[in-house]
């Protein structure tokens, strides 16, 4: 049990890692299509439609880890009112309605997934990209978000602080 | 289902998600689970929420926030934005707010010509709202300021806004971008005013110290050591962009790029201060993305079930004067702006509302930078201002939203302002297009 | 009474958007009782790139929107950009019909008509476009803006430096002189205002306008036998219609283009006979391809080339 948290909780960094690695990638491939167009050269389409694509690997290979930080903001109006009990319970509550959310997304995005499959989809920019290595990101980030956000329904760590304001 | 009802069970439902606490991108995907099964046709519904999602986010027009965002956090982390702002804290004297002014006049110039607000408020939020901090300066000497000058983008040509916006319209694109520069500048000027007057109120807003009385040679030194270079790095980006050479959206690339230069260049950057940095930048970035995944489909949602329409056609329905109707039309704006996206709103008011300008005798181009005010202000209304975000994963951890928006107030009051002067006085926008 | 929605893949206020207003009105007065339109809005309703998904899944029951934002599923669509003809001829010798199959087997959505057909497209440039010994264009050191629909055409034959821009980025690339040269159809270059920066128009023309109507073929099977036949006799009305409309628009915006200042140069002979055969044959191979990939392969490719490109009217 501990040995496959280890490795959830390592494939949930590496993920981050990815992420990461895209918001630099998206700089190197400006940078290198400018200087190619600038010195006359034919720039490679692909890095253009390539950081368009590391915004969508990035923003969700990177949102379960931004859970886990505490990172995606809130509002904290309701909960700052509340006394401490009932505060962990509409705590727990809401962050149960995320896991829901997530497990929703998830599964729609597998469905998602067979669909583009099944279809033979493809996304249409300079080239033609099939659909599903896209998609393909939606049951993963949901699916590891909900695992994220289970933390706070279950874990003794609550989402809410109980101090008015916004928080991540 | 009527145009009201659709229109409470969105609004409700996001208000009431984001009240309890609910991560305001989750709060965004749950309102849309719902909208899309009720208006969508059920299950179906949801894929066609994924799939706006993935086309809203995998567009280009999304690099330059975490790249300027990159830029900012190198800068601080490095130390680079410490040695700079030091340098011109003793430069400057001791003027109370004195970085305040700064952000107004950089701001203005760098937000003015890379004429996206997104991008500017990431970078001035990620450069100035640390260091200001540090200071001592109070979180609205900082936060305020970036706000009003990343609205300033629009309205200040070059503007992509403003060109979509006269597109739309069929009106002279150029009229509406020169008609901007005036207005532009008389806000800005405000801004320096209420800055003014709020180390007026409160003399501790700024940090007020003396400053050592220096030698002539050993400011030359210092401006030319520590100001310049940095300085300089914004140029270079201004002026590639106004050479062509690159697109205002990969702009933000090369400013990245010449910050890690600099940093070489002082010796200071280290593996940690690279790791902070994109770990600072990501957070942020990651943060507003989910939240524009999860958005694109809510405005959608309004249009297409009819709810945002219905709201447009009932406003504009009444017969009233052409004053009152300037205010009904400018009210929609601000409404819708506080759950819509600036380019669908213009889709949708653009085709009501310049054939009722038009009857109603207004000058078209004067209208237009009034609707571009609207949407200006809406970039920084709660409880859907991206700005906002993006300032509160930027600004200090103890920030509340609460600072934010009082923050943001007084600056909005300023646009709110030029709106009046611009209603009483047509000729400031109109005078420059004119020539 | 039969209601379907409808959205559509441009903004309100442009020509092609009118077009298909004008065909719902159409539409809505025959079929008074029988069947209606009702249009729910446009891109700011539904995404535009997500429009063709969202009559394919039943979200909505018919999208006015060009092909070429659905040749993921139907590369197809292809025959269409490529064409020399009208809606009018490709309906009487059968090639609307094979594509309408084609549609309702690959996207499970009915074809009903291709509307605003016989524009072409012009290439535009800021400076005076130069010619080699041949009389070829030389497009050595042009800053061309591309899009998915013509990089074949651009890059592959023309060996073009493309810059890739959505057409909201297109005014102010030109303004600081990121691109100095597009594509762009007959139509709306002064709607977009792109002719304050743009100086020469070269001729010949390629390429079609490929905006059509589906519906969701389900819905559209579920509809009535009279439902079916008003909405299908008057979308082949106003293929017909929307033709006659636009070459007078289009003769409109070149007079006034030439008023402003717009000057037309012609490739001719074999250089010009080069650039068109060039444009039409990097897209087929492209359409090929793809079309070999699906399983339903590529044995329809001749004979839909045949119907939609008439060799002998160039
Ligand atoms: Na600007
Ligand atoms: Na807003």
């Amino acid at each position: 049990m501990q040995a496959l948290g280890r490795v959830y909780t390592g494939f949930l960094y590496l993920m981050a890692g990815i992420a990461g690695a895209m918001l630099l990638w998206l700089m190197v491939s400006v940078i290198v299509s400018v200087t190619m167009r600038n010195l006359g050269l034919q720039p490679f389409a692909w890095l253009f439609t390539s950081a368009e694509y590391a915004l969508l690997y990035m923003t969700m290979l990177g949102a379960p880890w931004l859970v886990r930080e505490k990172g995606h903001v809130h509002i904290e109006l309701v909960t700052a009112a509340l006394p401490g009990p009932l505060r962990r319970v509409v705590s727990r509550g809401v962050a149960a309605l995320c896991v829901l959310v997530c497990l929703v997304l998830a599964w729609k995005g597998a469905d998602l997934v067979a669909t583009n499959l099944a279809r033979n989809d493809y996304d249409v920019r300079a080239y033609y990209f099939p659909r599903w290595m896209l998609t393909i990101s939606f049951p993963v980030c949901f699916g590891l978000m909900a695992v994220e956000f289970s933390r706070f329904v279950f874990g003794d760590d609550l989402m809410h602080s109980g101090e008015a304001g916004i928080h991540e | 289902m009527e145009w009201y009802e659709a229109l409470a069970l969105l609004l409700g439902s996001i208000i009431g998600l984001m009240a309890i606490g609910m991560p305001v991108a989750l709060a965004f995907l749950a309102a849309n689970i719902v909208g899309a099964w009720v208006f969508m046709g059920g299950e179906r519904g949801i894929s066609a929420l994924l799939n706006n999602g993935l086309g809203s986010l995998t567009s280009f027009a999304l690099v330059p926030i975490p790249l300027f965002l990159l830029m900012g956090e190198i800068f601080f982390h490095t130390g680079l934005g410490a040695r700079m702002f030091n340098a011109i804290d003793r430069l400057m004297g001791k003027l109370p707010g004195r970085l305040s002014y700064v952000t107004v006049l950089g701001g203005t110039g760098f937000s003015t010509l890379s004429g996206s607000s997104m991008g500017s408020t990431a970078l001035l939020g990620s450069l100035m709202v640390p260091e200001m901090s540090a200071r001592g300066y109070k979180k609205h000497m900082s936060i305020g300021p970036i706000l009003g000058t990343g609205g300033l983008a629009i309205i200040i040509p070059p503007s992509a806004l403003a060109v979509l916006l006269a597109t739309l319209a069929r009106i002279d694109v150029g009229a509406l971008l020169i008609a901007g520069i005036i207005p532009g500048l008389i806000l800005a000027s405000f801004y320096i005013a209420t800055i003014w007057v709020q180390t007026r109120i409160d003399p501790t807003a700024a940090p007020a110290y003396e400053v050592e009385h220096m030698p002539l040679g050993q400011k030359l030194l210092l401006l030319a050591r520590d100001v310049i270079p940095m300085l300089s790095v914004m140029v270079i980006i201004v002026a590639m962009m106004v050479g062509g050479i690159v697109t205002p959206s990969e702009a933000a690339a090369f400013g990245a790029l010449g910050v890690l230069i600099l940093a070489v260049v002082f010796r200071c950057l280290t593996w940690e201060a690279i790791k902070k940095s994109v770990v600072g930048a990501m957070r942020v970035t990651l943060m507003a993305y989910l939240i524009v995944f999860g958005s694109a489909t809510f405005s959608q949602l309004l249009a297409f079930s009819g709810a945002s329409r219905g709201l447009i056609n009932w406003a504009t329905g009444f017969e009233l004067a052409p004053i009152a109707m300037l205010c009904v039309m400018f009210a929609v704006l601000l409404l819708l702006g506080m759950f819509m996206e600036q380019i669908s709103m213009m889709l949708l008011t653009v085709p009501i509302f310049f054939p009722l300008a038009q009857t109603l005798g207004f000058d078209l181009i004067w209208f237009g930078l009034i609707m571009l005010l609207a949407l200006e202000i809406s970039f920084t209304t709660p409880p859907f201002g991206l700005l906002l975000f993006v300032m509160k994963g930027v600004a200090p951890p103890e920030t509340t939203m609460r600072d934010i928006y009082v923050s943001a107030f007084p600056f909005m009051g300023c646009s709110l302002l030029l709106v009046v002067l611009l209603v009483m006085y047509p000729q400031l926008a109109l005078w420059l297009p004119g020539l | 009474q039969e209601t379907l929605t409808a959205v559509h893949a441009f903004p309100e206020t442009l020509i092609y958007t009118q077009s298909f207003f004008e065909f719902v009105e159409k539409v809505n007065a025959a079929g008074e009782g029988v069947v209606q339109i009702e249009v729910r809005g446009g891109p700011e309703a539904i995404g535009m790139f997500q429009q063709p998904d969202a009559v394919r899944d039943g979200i909505v029951d018919m999208v006015y929107t060009p092909g070429s934002f659905y040749a993921g599923a139907l590369p197809e669509k292809d025959a269409m950009v490529t064409s020399n003809l009208t809606a009018v001829e490709t309906r009487a010798n059968g090639g609307t019909e094979m594509i309408d199959q084609i549609h309702q087997e690959k996207m499970g959505v009915k074809y009903l008509g291709w509307f605003d057909s016989g524009v072409c497209y012009n290439l535009w440039t800021r400076n005076a476009p130069e010619f080699d010994a041949d009389g070829n264009l030389e497009v050595e050191g042009l800053k061309l803006r591309g899009n998915a629909v013509y990089n074949a055409f651009f890059t592959n034959y023309l060996g073009a430096q493309v810059i890739d821009l959505p057409t909201t980025e297109v005014y102010s690339a030109l303004e600081r002189g990121v691109v100095d040269a597009t594509g762009w159809t007959q139509i709306g270059l002064i709607d977009l205002k792109w002719n304050e920066f743009l100086n020469y128009r070269i001729e010949p023309c390629f390429f079609s306008t490929d905006l059509g109507v589906i519906v969701n073929l389900d819905r559209w099977n579920g509809l009535s036998d009279e439902a079916r036949t008003i909405l299908q006799d008057v979308a082949i009305q106003h293929e017909k219609d929307s033709v006659e409309a636009l070459r007078t628009k289009r003769d409109e915006d070149f007079a006034a283009l030439e008023e402003g200042g717009m000057q037309v140069v012609e490739l001719e002979g074999e250089a010009r006979a080069n650039y068109l055969e060039a444009a039409r044959s990097t897209t087929w191979e492209r359409m090929k391809g793809l079309m070999a990939e699906h399983p339903m392969g590529d044995g329809l490719y001749d004979e839909l080339i045949a119907k939609f490109y008439d060799l002998s009217a160039e």
